[in-house]
């Protein structure tokens, strides 16, 4: 192996695009030309608002993800907390007299209170008990789901107050300038978790952890605090998402947020944050959470798939859509 | 003598880069040749074109003369030529004689046949002179027996050529000799011993030639007559070497910055004691598994640990890396691939993760104060990489023990203890890092240096604390300093009576 | 006509208990009744029927026990019924997750001589059921396809289908027969799972894809309720209105307030539940022992007789 030495100022930033991070990008673009081939309505401004609105939820939830995930952790309760926390937070609105805004507000503080709540209890099990994150989360999924059945005695829980709901309702179809609240909720978790992730301390150490826990120990990273906030930022996600998700339809059910935890972990890796840890990248995860809903929509706009074969198709176009991610990265 | 294997003119390139040019080496029958370069001066490449892993970009290898080309591994063992791996490649789990037939079971009606398995590993690990039960899992054997198991494997094989990469990085001088004895068989029985090790006093004692290369190209082939260690060095390096080790620094005062007293590392250590002076180089030395890494794994926090320890005169306990950071205390582990360095991050990222604090402006990191921190370290500590882009797991050994060090100085540490800070360094980076940590000691900081090398301990530091089976078994002065005194401590005997024991084993 | 005969049964069977009650022989019997978890609406109003009743009954009947186990799938409620066999029970009140995972295990418990009632879903081998109380899918589809064809008369429908299941497939393929001839076609049909968030998710693709739709058969009333949410949002005035199923409180509200969407639902009663266990009971304590089918049948449920199927208080 030939090394030179690197003369100070010699060559200093690395002014190439890494394809590695554009990737997911590249896919999007190529599902989009898929979509308007099969179908000229796919290009419709509604429709592209549509199917970019209903990924908020995955989306803002598979940002938290993205941190839990870079640190070598992983968390399969995201779909229950959020059954559990919208259902906690419709309960709370109920409770509730008033009709205006400030009784809005304490519901959605309920809301991000029980997602940091859950997000902790996750955290401080897998740091503390030291137990595979796979375990805790899975046996706190059943938890969380069990608590939003029994609080709805099995059935729905449903947002009361009419007036309530109409004043809650823009949240989710209401829009700034064109641009969907959903979507603009997404993009601000985006980027405030990019800035976490990238520019913070506590983001470096998140992706120390994530590519080697006994470097990160033995460089002085507090590990435990680092990995239980991981679980934390995912519980607030949740939360966000869950302020999004109840203005849609005013209800929590016991299906509520069913595979979430799945679909999040998708977009992640879509998105190209390895499973294993170590890398996290934040946009790719929102981009590959918009992917997902890409798809689904296609599939129903197509005239060709049997929707017996919905399915299959989608999870061969999400296989099709890594390997050419694989690809890219080889011919790097 | 007819060369049983011959190379010519031999090239290798990986893409633009040319890694070896023009090799020529000629193997005799009852020879052991040894093959010796600085890290990256490709004896590995050498040594995997000539059993078979990798072919040539250019040149040609005669076997018996004859010109041949091998298509695999597979097929240079079928022409009698074994290579025994540097790293351990043995199934865990599986047991020593299921390891040494994988792959090449033996079978009646197509089902394995344990029984002559069984039988044939313990008549050969009997010539090896071991007594390694064939039916022992792998996992719960010490690394020297896996390396033994692994030399049973390859020669398993019918052999005219054995090939050993480093077979003595893991093993303690003890070991290293009943090893020697098991390659001294195999040239009285007329096979060819390939020989790649850094560890010249070895080369010395083992090699009856030695081949030197040096950034891919041949140096020089002499016989071991009149070849001296310095002499090796002086080839691989390009260099006079005379002065590895530089002049110890005179700052050591009588101030004791650090005592430890009763230090009990359950499992590891018991009772341990010593104090450390100001601008002191304080050496450990041992056998490996006496307990001095755990020893100061337990004294920085990384492990659970008892014990009194007086820091400037005040009673201090850690309970993790980051309080002994605070107080100006650093460890850099002997696994710097493990423990040391995110091999998946770049430099950058390396360099400043144990205090990322300097680096931070408000909430942010300021990455630009982090690229300057960057180009100092690649500056001061002479870090040479062919891009600032690179991986920390793309250096070689020597520039990752330099980033290493580079990392923790960030620190600005009083007292820095490094484990093992040569092991799989080159010898050309040694010597930088022997300058470096005598600088630090005439800069007044102290440094306790782990190291099982004890031409390193003798050669570096005022002072040797030597330990055995998790005891301070004594201390050897200054003035004391000698192999014979360090191994004495370390094994409990002397070194002519190891030397029996060695002999006896093998 | 069936269902009202049942009613009869079912009310005689009660009365009969509660009025023998006091007098009757002291007699212990215990009841096992196996269902799935509540997962989804319907089935969460099956659990509340199902407890609601055990009280009842167990009230009626002196020295009855009711036990009530629910599952969160076929393989756990063939576990369950290992455990409640382990019991000593002496009926079995069980609406299987599917026919084919729990013919089994249900015939076993059967040879040991307990008496088996078998809910809304049947088994493949009808010989091991003592009695069967069915849900009629194939009717569900039927009269849901009627109403589209006597109020629609003609134009385009889109389909929103639940799980991909047994059940599903009877209710859309008798819907589709009852559609043939008419002027009603349907023009596509997905997947929602019986899933709100899915169904609206499916209707905002219906409505970019199909600019002009007559009405829409969400099959469910979860899934109507997505639907509709989905329609307001598109502000799309060309649907005339959506049928959904299974009687959902807060839908039969809507029939009974004359919401324009909602006009209309089809019964598939989770009180199904409360049918059997009273026959059931009612076998052991009174006179008249009861076998054979009850099949009760989907009834279309509009403004004139929604207040029957109204229960405030059930989750469901």
């Amino acid at each position: 192996m030939t090394e030179t030495v690197l003369r100070r100022g010699a060559e200093r930033r690395k002014s190439t695009i890494d394809l590695r991070a554009l990737s997911p990008f590249i896919a999007l673009v190529a599902l989009a030309i898929a979509g308007a081939l099969i179908n000229p309505d796919f290009l419709t401004a509604s429709n592209i608002l549509n199917v970019v609105t209903r990924s908020a939820f995955i989306a803002i939830i598979a940002v938290g993800a993205t941190f839990v995930i870079s640190a070598g952790g992983l968390d399969l309760s995201v779909g229950s907390m959020a059954a559990l926390t919208a259902g906690v937070m419709i309960l709370t609105l109920n409770s509730l007299s008033g009709a205006d805004m400030s009784t809005i507000a304490i519901g959605m503080l309920a809301a991000l209170a029980l997602g940091a709540m859950c997000g902790l209890a996750n955290g401080l099990i897998v740091t503390f008990g030291r137990i595979e994150p796979f375990i805790v989360t899975l046996g706190t999924m059943g938890i969380f789901r069990s608590l939003v059945v029994w609080l709805a005695a099995g059935g729905t829980i449903t947002l009361r107050n009419f007036e309530l709901r109409e004043l809650y309702r823009p949240v989710y179809f209401g829009s700034v300038f064109g641009i969907p609240v959903p979507i603009i909720a997404f993009l601000v978790v985006a980027a405030i978790g990019a800035l976490i992730l990238y520019r913070t301390s506590f983001g470096r150490h998140v992706v120390a952890l994530g590519s080697n826990e006994d470097v990160a120990r033995y460089s002085g990273v507090p590990i435990w605090r680092v990995r239980t906030l991981t679980y934390v930022i995912q519980g607030i996600c949740v939360g966000i998402a869950v302020l999004v998700y109840v203005p849609r339809l005013g209800s929590a059910t016991p299906t509520t947020g069913l595979l979430w935890e799945l679909q999040a972990i998708t977009a992640v890796v879509i998105g190209g944050t390895a499973l294993k840890g170590g890398v996290g990248r934040v946009w790719g995860t929102v981009v590959g959470a918009v992917i997902l809903e890409l798809v689904a929509n296609i599939m129903v706009l197509s005239n060709f798939v049997s929707e017996f074969l919905v399915g299959a198709v989608q999870g061969a176009i999400i296989i099709i859509a890594m390997l050419v991610q694989r690809s890219v990265h080889r011919g790097r | 003598m007819d060369s049983v294997l011959r190379a010519e003119n031999i090239s290798k390139s990986f893409g633009p880069i040319e890694v070896l040019s023009g090799i020529s080496l000629d193997l005799q029958p009852g020879e052991v040749h040894a093959v010796i370069g600085e890290n990256g001066a490709g004896k590995s490449t050498l040594m995997r074109i000539l059993s078979g892993h990798i072919a040539p970009t250019k040149g040609s290898l005669y076997l018996g003369g004859q010109p041949i080309t091998f298509s695999g591994p597979v097929d240079a063992e079928s022409h009698g030529i074994v290579l025994v791996h540097q790293e351990i490649l043995l199934a865990e789990d599986l047991t020593v004689a299921q390891n040494l037939f994988l792959g090449r079971e033996i079978k009646r009606f197509g089902l394995v046949n344990d029984r002559i398995m069984r039988e044939r590993t313990r008549g050969i690990l009997a010539e090896l002179g071991t007594r390694i039960d064939p039916d022992c899992e792998v996992r719960r054997l010490s690394i020297a027996d896996r390396q033994l198991v692994q030399i049973a494997r390859a020669l398993l094989v019918p052999h005219k050529i054995v090939a050993f990469d480093e077979p003595t990085a893991v093993l303690t001088p003890v070991e290293a000799e009943s090893l020697f004895a098991i390659i001294r068989k195999l040239r009285s029985h007329g096979v060819a011993v390939l020989y790649i090790s850094h560890r010249l006093n070895e080369v010395k004692a083992i090699a009856d030639r030695v081949t030197v290369l040096r950034d891919g190209r041949h140096i020089a082939t002499r016989g071991i007559e009149g070849l001296e260690p310095l002499e090796m060095a002086r080839l691989m390096v390009g260099r006079d070497m005379s002065k590895l080790y530089p002049d110890k620094p005179s700052t050591i005062s009588e101030h004791v910055i650090l005592s430890v007293r009763d230090m009990v590392v359950p499992g590891y250590v018991e009772n341990a004691s010593f104090t450390l002076r100001r601008g002191e180089i304080l050496g450990f030395g041992g056998l490996i598994g006496a307990g001095r890494t755990e020893l100061f794994e337990g004294l920085v926090g990384l492990r659970s640990c008892q014990g009194r320890i007086t820091l400037r005169g005040e009673s201090v306990h850690f309970r993790d890396a980051r309080e002994a950071m605070a107080a100006g205390i650093v460890y850099l582990s002997e696994d710097r691939k493990g423990k040391g360095l995110l091999l998946q991050q770049n430099l950058r990222v390396n360099l400043s993760l144990a205090a990322l604090d300097r680096f931070s402006r408000g909430p942010f990191i300021d990455v630009g104060a982090e690229e300057q921190a960057l180009d100092e370290a690649i500056r001061n500590f002479d870090i040479r990489t062919r891009s600032r882009d690179l991986l920390a797991g793309q250096l070689s050994g020597g520039n990752q023990q330099k980033l290493l060090l580079a990392k923790m100085m960030m620190l600005n540490p009083r007292i820095i203890i490094i484990d093992e800070p040569t092991r799989g360094v080159d010898i050309g980076t040694k010597e930088q890092i022997y300058r470096f940590v005598a600088q630090l000691a005439e800069d007044g900081l102290s440094v306790v240096v782990i190291s099982s090398e004890m031409q390193e301990l003798i050669g570096l530091c005022h002072r040797v604390v030597v330990m055995r089976n998790g005891h301070v078994a004594g201390e050897v002065s200054q003035a004391d300093l000698s192999e014979d005194s360090i191994v004495y401590l370390a094994t409990g005997v002397h070194e002519e009576r190891a030397a029996e024991i060695a002999a006896g084993h093998a | 006509m069936k269902a009202a005969l049942l009613k009869v049964a079912l009310a005689t069977g009660l009365m009969a208990g509660v009025a023998t009650g006091a007098t009757a022989q002291q007699k212990n019997v215990t009841i096992a009744v196996s269902i799935p978890a509540a997962t989804h609406g319907w089935t969460g109003g099956v659990v509340y029927h199902a407890q609601e009743t055990a009280k009842q009954l167990e009230k009626g009947y002196p020295g009855l026990k009711v036990i009530v186990k629910t599952s969160p799938d076929g393989a756990a409620q063939a576990n369950a019924l290992d455990d409640l066999m382990a019991q000593r029970v002496d009926a079995l009140v069980v609406l299987p997750f599917n026919s084919d995972e729990l013919t089994d295990p249900v015939r076993e418990v059967k040879k040991r001589g307990t008496f088996v009632t078998v809910v809304d879903r049947g088994l493949k081998d009808p010989s091991i059921q003592d009695i069967y109380v069915a849900g009629n899918n194939a009717e569900f589809g039927r009269v849901a396809g009627k109403y589209f064809v006597d109020n629609l008369k003609e134009g385009n429908v889109v389909v929103l289908r639940g799980i991909p299941t047994v059940i599903d497939e009877e209710r859309v393929s008798n819907f589709e027969k009852a559609l043939e001839g008419s002027g009603v076609k349907v023009i596509d049909k997905q997947y929602a799972n019986w899933n709100r968030d899915d169904a609206f998710k499916v209707m905002q693709d219906f409505l970019s894809k199909h600019p002009k739709l007559d009405a829409v058969w969400a099959s469910d009333d979860d899934m109507a309720l997505g639907v509709l949410e989905a329609i307001r949002q598109a502000k799309r005035e060309d649907i005339k209105f959506v049928l959904g199923g299974a009687g959902m409180k807060d839908m039969i509200k809507k029939v009974m307030d004359s919401d324009k969407m909602i006009p209309a639902n089809v019964s598939y009663p989770p009180s199904m539940i409360s049918t059997a266990m009273g026959v059931t009971a009612a076998h052991f304590y009174t006179n008249a022992p009861m076998r054979g089918t009850y099949t009760l049948d989907a009834q279309l449920i509009t403004k004139d007789n929604a207040q029957e199927h109204y229960f405030p208080d059930s989750p469901f």
